[in-house]
Order: C-alpha cells, then structure tokens, then sequence
C-alpha cells in the first residue's frame, strides 16, 4: 500500500455505490437525489394506452417515477399492434391495451408500480369520487382524448388550485401539439446557465480589507503571479475610486485606462492571472443588480399578502424581498468559479465567500424567521439553501386553463401576426378536434373545406386564417387519425421531458403550447 | 415468440394503418419526388437495408423506431457490452443483460417485439468493416458517442462515393445527446457539408494544466485528475486503468480525497471522481427519443457550410502558411492547436521522405532529429506533407508555402 493510500483511509467515509445508484448515475448528475426523491414519490395517470401514450409512459418508467395509471377502456385493435412498441403483436389483439401496456412497461423497471384501469374516462368522471380520485395524481396526461370528455376533464382538474397539472397531447401524423394546464408552477432550482454575481462591484468587508492588505510591489514573484482575478479587481477597482470621486470606470476611455492599470501591475509580462484580470475587468464597473424578473416577484399580489394555505415559495420570496431591503443585493454566492491562483491563494479567497456567504444565510433566515412567525423548520434547511443559491432565477410561471387561448380573440388575432406557423398547426389540430365531436353526429365526411370552415369560426370575424393553415390541413386531411412511430416517439421524449420538470420542480417547463412540425422539422411554443 | 418464427409473420391487416395514411397519399409539402402508393411501401418494407451504428441511448430508439415504420432488414454495430448505468435508458435492455454484447441483444430483442423485421448485429468495432459491407445499405443511422468514430465513418462514407454510380452515394443521419440537449443532422456525403467541415464547431473538451494538477490544485477535479493522470502510472506502472472497475474508481476517490484533504479543498465524492475519469455525459431516455425522432422542443435548424478546405470531402489539399523559421516541432504543435484538424499525435512526411514519425520506435528514434530542422530546409514551397495520426481517419495533405 503506497503511503497515500496509507493515510487516507481513515478519512474515507464514502464507499462504492449501490446498484440503485449506478442504475440511475446519468441522470442523478442532472437532477440529483432530490429530483430523484420527486420523481419516486410521483403519481401518474395517462388516460389511453395508445402507441403515443406508451412512448411517454416508457420515459418516465425508465428514470423510475413512482406509479403509473394507465385508464383505456379499449381492447388492442391490429393497427394498434402495428404501431404500439408495447405491445405484443397480434398475441395482444383482443387484449386490454391497458393491461398489455402496463406489463410491457413494466418489464423494463422493477421499481415501478403500475396500474391497467380498464374504466372509460366518462365513467371515472360520472363516479361519485372520481374527482378525489383524479385529484390523487401528481400529473394527468391526456393523449387523443376526444373533444367532450377531454373538455370535461380539464374543467374538473382546474376547479382546485391543489388538483394535478394536466397535460394535453394531440397528434395527427406529422404534426402534434401538446400543453401543460396549471394555475402556477414555481422553480427554485431552475438550473440557470449564468452564475451568481461575485459582487466585486461592491465588495464585502473581508475581501476589501484583504484586497488592500497586500503589498503587491514587494510581494514574492511567484505569489504575485498567483494572487486570484477577484483580490486584483477588487484592489485596482479601490485605487481607482480614490481618484475619481468614488466611481467606478464611465465610459470607454476610463474602461481601457483601468484595464492599463491592471496590466501595469505586473511583474513579468507573463503574469496570467493579471490577463485573467484584464479579461474580466467589467465585473469591476457592472453594477450587481436584482434581475427584474426576481424584483418583479417582489411585486408580486400573493407576495405581498400573506396567506394561511400559502406554498414556502412565497414566504422564501417574501424573506428574500426583505434581505434586499436591507442589504442592496441578493445573499453572496458561496461558489468561486476557477481562477489562475495557487491553491493557498485560492483557498483562503474561498473561505472568505463561504464565511461571507454564511453570514447572509443567517441574516436572511432572520428575515424567514419573520415572514414565517418565527418558525423556520417547516420549510427546512435544504430548500433554504437551495434558494439562498438560485435567488437569482428564481421562477414563477402563472398558467391558463386548457382551451382559454381558443377562447381569446385577442390573443388570437395577435397570434396571427406573431407566431402564424405555430398558430397554423393548432388551428389544424382544434379544427380537427371540433369536426371530428361534431361528425358523429351529422354525419359529415373529412374534408379540407370542412376544417378550414371549422378553423375560419374559431377566429373572429373579419380575421384571415395564417398563410401557413392551408398546408397543415392538408396534412391533417391525409393523416387524422395517424400516430406515427417517429412523431410518438417524438412526442414520448418531449411530454416526458416537461413532465419530469413539473415533478422534480427543476428546469423551468413550458408555459403555453408546445407545437412539432415534423415536415419541416420544428417545434415552436405558441 | 421466437425469432425463428416470427419471421414467418406476415404482415397482419391494418398492420400499417397509421403508417400508410402518409405513404399512400402525399401531403401538401411533400418531395415532388416522392411517389406515394405501393412502391414506396414495397421499397421501405422489402428491399430498403438500413445499418444502425451504436446501440446505445440513441441507437435503441432508432431501432424500435426503423421496425415500427415498417423496415424489415436492418443492421446494427455496436462494440460495447451493457453496463447497469445504460438501464435508464436503453429500454431493450434488462438487468439480466448486463455484460452481454449490445448489438446482440438489441437486435434480438426487436426481432422478438416486432414480427417480421430482421434485425443483423455485428459486436466489434466499425473499423472491422470493409468497403463492400457499407455498400450493401441504402441508409447509414449513427447513434455514437465518440467524435472518433463518426470521423471515421464519414469518411469511409465520403470515400466511398464514386460519381460512376449513384448508388455508392449512402445518406448518413448523425445523432447525439447530453443531458436534456441534443442534435441530429443529415449529411450526403460530398454534396452537403460533411461531419469533417463543421469539425470547429465542436467544444474543445475540458483539459486542465499539467502545471495546475501537480503544483496548484484548487478544484476537486483538479485532484482527481491529479490522481488518475499523475499517481496511477506512478503506483500501477503499465497496468492499464480500467474506468469501469469500481476497484480501479475506488482507489482513483481516495487518492484524490487525500489530496484534497491536504490541500483543503472540498467536494470530491466516489460519483464527480467516476464522472472526471470516465468523461461521464449525463443522459436520459427523453432526449434519446426526441433526437431519435429528430429534434427538442426548443429547437432550431441551420444549415451547415461545406468547406471547400475540408480535408474530407473538399479534396484538395489544405493550404498552409508558417513561417520559413517553422521547426518541424512546431508546425506539429501548429497541428495539435487547430480546432479544425483535431488530431492528437500526428506523423509527417512527404511522397518521398519521412520527416517525423511517431511509431513504430525505431523509425521514431530515426526521425526525432528532424524536429529541431526547420521545415523549409524539408519542404519546397508548395510542396505537399502528407499527416497521419491514430485520431484521424484518414491522411491529410498540407500545401506548404513560406510567410515572406
């Protein structure tokens, strides 16, 4: 045993991980134990067991959600089997889809639990507690529903602000639509490309006095060499105030005759931390600010008055409004990215951010300790944390029932001027939708004349239907009934994908339609 | 079922309802040279091969998806065998089948879900196939997850065009995932931009100084890579690391722990040191499939320029200018630093002599002296040096002229 390993396994805790762990590694780097946790703890119902619906089911039961439920009244039909990876061939045909689909999924993971509920959604919806039961679920996905009990559906789950997101997903061939129905939908960890702010502008006491204690001229050249970006900019940035009434760099001239006085300061002309420093110089002149979108929640009417049945959301918000109040900023960052440094150099600059960053988590539970009455535990340490570190992008998403934008002539007519191909392709769909409820009735044969009407009476008066509308309901004519293999599959990654965000509460999901073009290869939000 | 005699299924009425609503009619922006009806039905079901290569994430979905569509004789590569940490995700496999080889039990495994389609493996490299092999497809899907590999098979691809015969020009549909992200593109070999034009557009993978993981580490990573590139071959001599062994990644953790313990840095835990060492890209069954189907929901298209100085497909030699004070050390080290050759360790040499050569060692030891020799004592203007590296899957040839 070599003498590294000789002294360190004593303070080795962590051992090699379990098959769980190793099973799920690849997406525990993306949503850690605690989006895990989420998604086990999850419920989910898919109202029909068709090849769309499977392909959706089969993303979620892979990474291990909790249980699913799928609800289809209808044998396996052979189109079905023709088409549908879950299931058997012909030895299905005859067979609940429901039932067949369950035990093909459930081949590919032991930790799931699922269930085949052979019920039609009328019924459910017609049962005395069908809405409890409904309301049980973590999320409802509805794939092909016809246009009364999918109506029906989505009026029942909007009724309480409690009762399960809703998701819709309509496929016709090459072109699909999905949309996620919620009231609200609120992100803490919504894993934001851009990093906290280092606040060089404003540099806490610790890091200024730091700054300043050094004796840069006399300093050894290899320490010099190694001193970290931050300590340079926090120190020129200092100097710079002095002679110039306290301000930082103006204007374009001042910009390059700061970046001078960093480059001045070294010793060799091969100093990289200095070159770091020049690089980065803007962080000394950009104002740390609050985001709008984070100050705009402050504003915020169920921020400002509190209420009884409240999510910690609002009362973490309500903390952190409070914190900026006082303090000007957000809470510091306690992650210091990589810089050119030496490691004693580096380490000592961390531990000021830390010790820092500690402080202003106390400073900010004492403004929870008091958005909450005094007592903090309910919301707990992790979800502090978390918030603490994604203060700024933090997410709140205010939703519209299923079918309000059909409704919104406003929002409509706008739509034909902004986003008209995305608009094409829902028209087409909610045409179809529309025609089909009614033909049952009249009779009436699928037509391109017969959806255009149907489409040309959902927007109002006078308002042209988008140049786009007449190839998407030619492709709608051609292919009504159709869910192909590629666009489920499609459809399977997407809708899974904005479902485990809705789960996990991490990432941040649509907000409106999600719209696929498979003839042209697009997707658009509408 | 056995596959035995599912292939004596035939196909079933109203097998291909849904598939056949778009393939018997066309729709508004269909291809003008799509002729829908029977011959397009009968080409996809009967003669059409197609050749997956990888059947990893990406190369499950591509097969579940080729068999539903209805093509019946499909090829499959894959040199890999099957890990736990693939089971949330490629969902033709089982836990029963880890350790086996991917390209077996994928192909079985759709012969006996989808009647009727033959699904041909092949465990082992792509590399293992000749020209004639290639030829055979009409289609070449790639689900890899190397920038190796998909170098390689565009250029065999590019290579294999010959403008005699238009069936020796095969399409290739080129996919990849990282974590909620991906991106798939076509590529006809010498009339589109190839995988070789767009080289640059690659993220340089993350290398940190040799300098930064011996003398000042200031990352986790740092210290694991500190222990993965400087202490194994230290410790172990030749023997070879295995990034699969939980012995090999547990001795990696507590060495690295150890120096983040003396140097008191934080955060070095059993998965970040699997992930360094490994090059671990998060991946989960929804992007898989999105890819597979093509592309996410916020998605663009672009097209991408086919470079005329594409060493691949331009075909003629890529021009270069160095300095008449150029050593042949330098230029090498020119080559290493271009993010649009990305080679690692190139040999060089002209039609009639060797200038440098990394291997075998006699030849190595045999041409070293050159490195310090300045390549214009080597080369005339405009003559042409001829590259070669193990990363590259083909000989690049450089125009040499003299700054003036």
């Amino acid at each position: 045993m070599s003498t590294v390993e000789a002294t360190t396994t004593a303070l080795v805790t962590e051992s090699a991980p379990d098959n769980k762990t190793r099973r799920y590694d690849r997406q525990l780097r993306l949503w850690a134990a605690s989006g895990q946790s989420a998604l086990e703890n999850a419920r989910i119902l898919v109202v029909s067991g068709g090849a769309t619906a499977t392909s959706i089911l089969k993303n979620l039961v892979l990474p291990g959600v909790g249980h699913f439920t799928i609800l289809d009244p209808l044998p396996v039909t052979p189109e079905d089997a023709g088409n549908n990876f879950f299931l058997d061939g012909l030895n299905s045909v005859g067979k609940s889809r429901a039932e067949e689909g369950v035990r093909l999924l459930l081949e590919m993971n032991d930790g799931v639990d699922g269930k085949a509920d052979t019920r039609s959604l009328e019924e459910v919806l017609d049962t005395p507690g069908g809405k409890e039961w409904l309301g049980e679920f973590t999320l409802v996905i509805a794939v092909n529903l016809e246009k009364g009990p999918l109506e029906r559906l989505a009026a029942v789950l909007w009724e309480e602000e409690s009762f399960p997101p809703l998701v819709v997903v309509r496929p016709a061939g090459f072109l699909a639509e999905f949309y996620i129905q919620y009231h609200e939908h609120t992100v803490i960890e919504s894993h934001p490309e851009t990093a906290q702010s280092l606040q060089i502008d404003r540099p806490f006491p610790a890091l200024l006095d730091y700054a300043m204690s050094l004796d840069f001229e006399n300093m050894d050249v290899t320490d010099h060499g190694h001193v970290p970006y931050v300590v340079i900019l926090v120190r020129v940035l200092e100097e710079w105030k002095k002679t110039h009434d306290g301000l930082p760099p103006q204007n374009a001239a001042e910009k390059v005759q700061f970046k001078k006085n960093i480059l001045a300061m070294r010793k060799k002309p091969d100093e990289e931390n200095f070159e770091e420093a020049e690089a980065q110089a803007y962080r000394a002149w950009t104002k740390t600010v609050v985001p709008s979108e984070t100050r705009a929640l402050f504003d915020d009417a169920k921020v400002i008055s509190p209420s009884s049945v409240e999510a910690p959301f609002y009362k973490l918000v309500r903390a952190l409004k409070k914190f900026v109040e006082g303090s000007g900023a957000l809470p510091l960052t306690s992650t210091l990215p990589d810089m050119k440094a030496s490691t004693s150099a580096y380490i000592d600059l961390q531990k000021l951010y830390k010790t820092r960053a500690e402080e202003e988590k106390e400073v900010f539970r004492g403004c929870l300790s008091e958005a909450c009455g005094g007592d903090i535990k309910a919301i707990g340490e992790d979800m502090i944390d978390a918030f603490v570190k994604n203060s700024h992008a933090l997410k709140l998403l205010r939703g519209k029932r299923w079918a309000a934008l059909d409704e919104d002539h406003e929002a409509l007519v706008l739509a034909t001027q902004t986003s008209s191909k995305q608009l094409a392709v829902h028209l087409a769909l909610s045409a179809l939708s529309n025609f089909l409820a009614k033909s049952k009735t009249s009779g009436q044969t699928l037509s391109a004349e017969a959806l255009t009407a149907e489409a040309q009476k959902l927007l109002p008066d006078g308002t042209e239907l988008p140049e786009e509308f007449e190839d998407c309901v030619g492709e709608v004519v051609r292919s009504p009934t159709a869910e192909l293999p590629n666009t489920a599959a499609l459809l399977g990654g997407l809708v899974a994908q904005e479902a485990i965000k809705m789960i996990t509460r991490q990432y941040v999901p649509i907000n409106g339609y999600c719209i696929v073009d498979l003839v042209e290869t697009w997707t658009g939000i509408l | 079922m056995s596959s035995e005699s599912s292939t004596l299924v035939h196909d079933w009425p109203g097998r291909y309802h849904h598939i056949d609503q778009v393939l018997n009619t066309p729709g508004p922006r269909t291809d003008p040279g799509f002729l829908a009806g029977d011959g397009v039905k009968d080409f996809l079901r009967n003669k059409a091969k197609i050749l997956v290569i990888g059947a990893g994430g990406l190369g499950c979905e591509i097969l579940a998806n080729l068999a539903l569509t209805g093509f019946k004789d499909i090829h499959v590569i894959d040199m890999d065998t099957i890990d736990i940490s693939n089971l949330n995700r490629q969902f033709l496999f089982r836990q029963k089948d880890v350790g086996k080889p991917k390209a077996t039990v994928a192909a079985q495994f759709i012969m006996n879900r989808v009647p009727g389609v033959k699904v041909t493996p092949y465990f082992g490299k792509i590399q293992d196939k000749d020209d004639d092999y290639y030829l055979q497809f009409d289609l070449v899907i790639c689900g890899l997850d190397s920038v190796e590999a998909r170098r390689w098979m565009n250029a065999t691809l590019v290579n294999l065009v010959d403008p005699e015969k238009p069936d020796s020009l095969k399409p290739m549909i080129d996919g990849g995932t990282e974590g909620f992200k991906g991106q798939a593109r076509v590529i006809l070999p010498t009339i589109t931009s190839c995988y070789e034009c767009s080289l640059d557009m690659l993220n340089k993978p993350t290398a940190f100084p040799i300098c930064t993981i011996a003398n000042t580490p200031r990352l986790p990573e740092h210290c694991i890579e500190w222990a993965s590139v400087l202490e194994w071959p230290r410790v172990h001599g030749d023997k070879k690391m295995d990034t699969d062994d939980p012995d090999h990644i547990g001795w990696l953790y507590k060495v690295a722990a150890a120096r983040a313990a003396e140097f008191k840095i934080e955060g070095v835990t059993w998965s970040l040191t699997q992930g360094v060492v490994k090059n671990i890209i998060p991946a989960i069954a929804s992007t898989n499939a999105i890819i597979a189907g093509t592309d996410g929901v916020y998605s663009y298209t672009f097209e991408h320029e086919k470079r005329d100085d594409c060493p691949v497909c331009g075909g003629e030699a890529v021009d270069m200018t160095i300095n008449s004070d150029t050593t042949v050390e330098q230029l090498i080290e020119i080559l290493i630093e271009k993010q649009d050759i990305q080679i690692k360790k190139p040999s060089l040499s002209t039609s009639t002599k060797q200038i440098y050569l990394q291997a075998p060692p006699q030849l190595e030891q045999a041409t070293r002296p050159n490195l310090e020799k300045k390549v214009s004592e080597l080369v005339p203007p405009g003559g042409e040096i001829t590259v070669t590296a193990s990363t590259l899957p083909f000989s690049l040839s450089l125009r040499i002229s003299y700054e003036a």
